[in-house]
């Protein structure tokens, strides 16, 4: 609603230099905001697939390690047991059509039958020959299976004779060993009645191989195991994810100001129920806001009708109250007073009024700014001519002080101040206007209002600028309306502004009003909206 | 000296119209007054007045719609008189073509004041003329022609115009502005600058979005620039 939209050029479309730096700051927020929300998902994504992924690692490997080793153990012991069942009956059988007195060629010849099995052992026998001599060894395979490899821990128990239990003094022993890094199983025995001690030596090789492409399998299970389970966990993630993003997604234009934002429940899990909850949720805030807003819209609109209901007869009575007071020279001398009394109390009426009036606008949040380029000096001297505070007000300043504001509210706020000074610590009051640098480039104005008074005791200092609040010991019912500096500080506020009073060191109170050369007020720009009363200033000086 | 001016109260408050019209009779003025828009422009129409003080609350048509209707045949002085002084009033106001504003409760003399004010800005002051590109101001006989053709400003508009040719290249601010056209004191709303600019570049300038004549000098206010 500006009146000079089409203009290109209007002073009040262009703010330059903060703005940039401005919208660079939420647009840097949100991607570290969407950084971190991808982090956090990413990190629950990455959570639930480690733990899956563990577990089906953990489960896998016991099955297959279990497998593996009941397997290992089953598959050897079999062989083994076969070898060595064979080996003890064929050197059973060989030794009993053994020769009684045998020599070391028969074993050569019983070595080579015993060998000569299905099983493919190797057989190794050491017998003292019945003449005599040099024990002998017989191998079937020198080349294969030497008595040499035969480890010592297993002659040892062989040659062991055991008598203590009754069954036979020799019995069957049998070691693995590893040649070459292949594995091979030794057994050996004495064959009873002082026949030759037999040793035999079968490989495990084809067991060894089936082990271990069994080991192979168990292990690519796993792998598949563990594959598909970081599969199924992406996909459970995506699952429960997908709802929290969108969730997170509407909590976001939420935040953004679209309460319309609703989700759509599916399924009928804890995740829908979140989503019905947030559904429930949003729909009250939406409601709620409906309602402050309604209620807002009231209280603006009470304002204006109060506004206009107050205003019409406190217009009949106003300029009634002139033609009264041009005619009260020539009225009974026992009415005019009371004609006097009428008039200027209609007076304070009025002002109590427009008081009230700027207070409820302020309250009711629909104060506007007509913002200009002023000297603050020249508004200042304005100020104190227009109410012909002249002779009582020493002004320290300098002109050139530009700044952009509302000129009419700058005047109630000096009004107030200095009005307050004269009425309260008497004149002569000394306005000082300086300049002060503050943050970021930005400067500040600074009015300094100080009277000659008693100061104010330090129990008022931190009211006087509480609504209806009056020092009534110190400062007698005066004629403000004890809402002058109430407005004076809201004023200020306006334009981003603030009041501060203290005592000085030497007596009498000091008023110091800090006002931005710049407000900071983008939607209040250009020129726009206003309320425009005539304005709490303390009346017209005539 | 000022003669005697013929005033028109549109007001509906029957206590208001009283009072006004009391007062204003009792600062010199001649006062019909109406309590509808309706009866307002009828009497507009009878009784030709020098200024219009309408008020913006009325039963029927409204302030804003009454000062449109006068605007699209007569460019006599409108002051609008206004209770509610929401921001929308004024500037709706402004743009319907008013030419000052007072909030109510008003004085009777500062009423009188800005009537006197208006009154003022008819008046003749000098004999010469000036061409700005296709507008000739012609001072003595207090008429503008673009191209040759007469064109409607109200007295408000033609006193601006008026007060900007009178310093042209030099950037004058809205608040003295305020003063010069409008006699405003210091506190003058500058948003009365501004639609009356926008009114003015309306009727003046060959491409309104785009001035030539009167430009926007950022920070100041306004200037009059001879196009080259």
């Amino acid at each position: 609603m500006s009146v000079a939209p089409e203009d290109p050029e209007d002073p009040g479309a262009s703010r330059p230099g903060a703005r940039p730096a401005q919208a660079d700051a939420p647009r840097e927020g949100r991607i570290r905001g969407w950084l971190r929300a991808l982090l956090r998902l990413t990190s629950l994504r990455l959570r639930l697939v480690t733990v899956f992924a563990l577990v089906a690692l953990v489960a896998a490997v016991s099955v297959s390690g279990i497998a593996y080793w009941l397997n290992r153990d089953a598959v050897l012991t079999r062989a083994q047991n076969a070898a060595l069942r064979d080996f003890r009956e064929t050197l059973g059988e060989q030794a009993s059509v053994l020769p009684e007195e045998s020599s070391c060629g028969d074993y050569t010849g019983m070595a080579g039958a015993v060998a000569r099995n299905t099983l493919d052992y190797q057989v190794v026998l050491r017998a003292e020959p019945a003449e005599g001599g040099r024990i002998c060894t017989a191998e079937s395979d020198p080349a294969v299976f030497a008595y040499a490899m035969v480890p010592d821990s297993l002659v040892e128990a062989v040659n062991d004779r055991r008598d203590g239990d009754g069954e036979a003094a020799y019995h069957l022993y049998w070691q693995r060993i590893t040649v070459d890094g292949d594995p091979y199983l030794i057994g050996g025995t004495r064959v009873m009645g002082g026949g030759p001690t037999g040793y035999m030596y079968v490989s495990l090789a084809p067991e060894r191989d089936d082990l271990n492409s069994l080991a192979w399998s168990l292990g690519i299970a796993t792998a598949l195991a563990v594959i598909g389970s970081v599969l199924l966990a992406q996909a459970a993630a995506t699952m429960v994810l997908r709802p929290v993003q969108r969730l997170s997604d509407a909590a976001q234009r939420l935040g953004e100001g679209k309460l319309d934002t609703r989700l759509e429940v599916r399924g009928a899990d804890e995740l829908a129920e979140l989503t019905r909850t947030f559904n429930r949720s949003v729909a009250s805030l939406e409601q709620r806001v409906k309602d402050l807003s309604a209620r807002e819209a009231a209280s603006r609109r009470f304002v204006a009708d109060m506004s206009h209901e107050l205003r019409t007869p406190m217009t009949a009575i106003t300029a009634m109250t002139e033609v009264l007071e041009d005619e009260v020279d020539n009225l009974d001398p026992m009415i005019a007073p009371a004609v006097q009394l009428v008039v200027s109390e209609t007076r304070r009426l009025n002002d109590l009024v427009e008081n009230l009036m700027e207070v409820t606008r302020f309250d009711a949040g629909t104060a506007r700014m007509v913002l200009d380029e002023v000297d603050i000096a020249d508004q200042v001297t304005a100020c104190i001519d227009a109410r012909a505070w002249l002779d009582a007000v020493e002004l320290n300043a300098d002109r050139g002080i530009i700044a952009r504001l509302d000129p009419r509210r700058l005047d109630v706020i000096l009004a107030n101040l200095i009005g307050n000074a004269l009425k309260h610590g008497g004149s002569p009051v000394s306005v000082t206007i300086r300049e002060e640098a503050a943050a970021h480039g930005a400067s500040t104005v600074l009015v300094e209002v100080a009277d000659r008074g008693p100061g104010i005791p330090d129990e008022v200092l931190p009211h006087v600028f509480d609504r209806f609040y009056k020092a009534s010991a110190s400062r007698p019912r005066s004629d403000g309306s004890g809402l002058g500096l109430s407005i004076a500080l809201e004023n200020a506020h306006l334009h981003g502004g603030d009041i501060s009073a203290h005592n000085a060191k030497d007596g009498g109170a000091v008023f110091t009003l800090r006002l931005p050369r710049e407000p900071d007020l983008p939607e209040r720009q250009p020129a726009g909206a206003e309320s425009r009363p005539g304005g709490p200033a303390e009346g017209e000086p005539g | 000296m000022s003669r005697v001016a013929f005033l028109l109260l549109i007001e509906d408050d029957e206590a208001v119209r009283t009072a006004l019209e009391m007062s204003l009779t009792r600062q010199g003025h001649r006062v019909v007054t109406a309590a509808t828009g309706e009866d307002g422009l009828k009497l507009l129409r009878e009784q030709r007045p020098d200024l219009i003080v309408l008020d913006v609350m009325l039963p029927g048509i409204d302030g804003f719609e009454v000062c449109r209707r006068i605007r699209r045949t007569d460019q006599l002085p409108i002051i609008l008189l206004t209770a509610r002084s929401d921001d929308i009033d004024v500037v709706v106001g402004l743009e319907s073509g008013a030419d000052d504003y007072v909030v109510k409760p008003v004085q009777g003399r500062v009423l009188d004041a800005r009537i006197r004010a208006v009154m003022r800005r008819g008046e003749r002051e000098s004999n010469d003329s000036a061409t700005f590109g296709s507008i000739v101001i012609d001072r003595a006989a207090m008429t503008v022609t673009k191209n040759g053709a007469d064109l409607q400003l109200t007295p408000t508009e033609l006193r601006l115009l008026l007060e900007l040719s009178r310093r042209p290249g030099q950037a004058l601010s809205r608040q003295q502005l305020l003063r010069l056209v409008w006699e405003h004191d210091y506190l003058g709303d500058s948003r009365l600058v501004d639609a009356c600019v926008q009114r003015l570049r309306a009727k003046v300038e060959d491409v309104p979005s785009s001035p030539k004549l009167i430009r926007t000098v950022r920070g100041v206010g306004y200037r009059l620039d001879a196009p080259s």
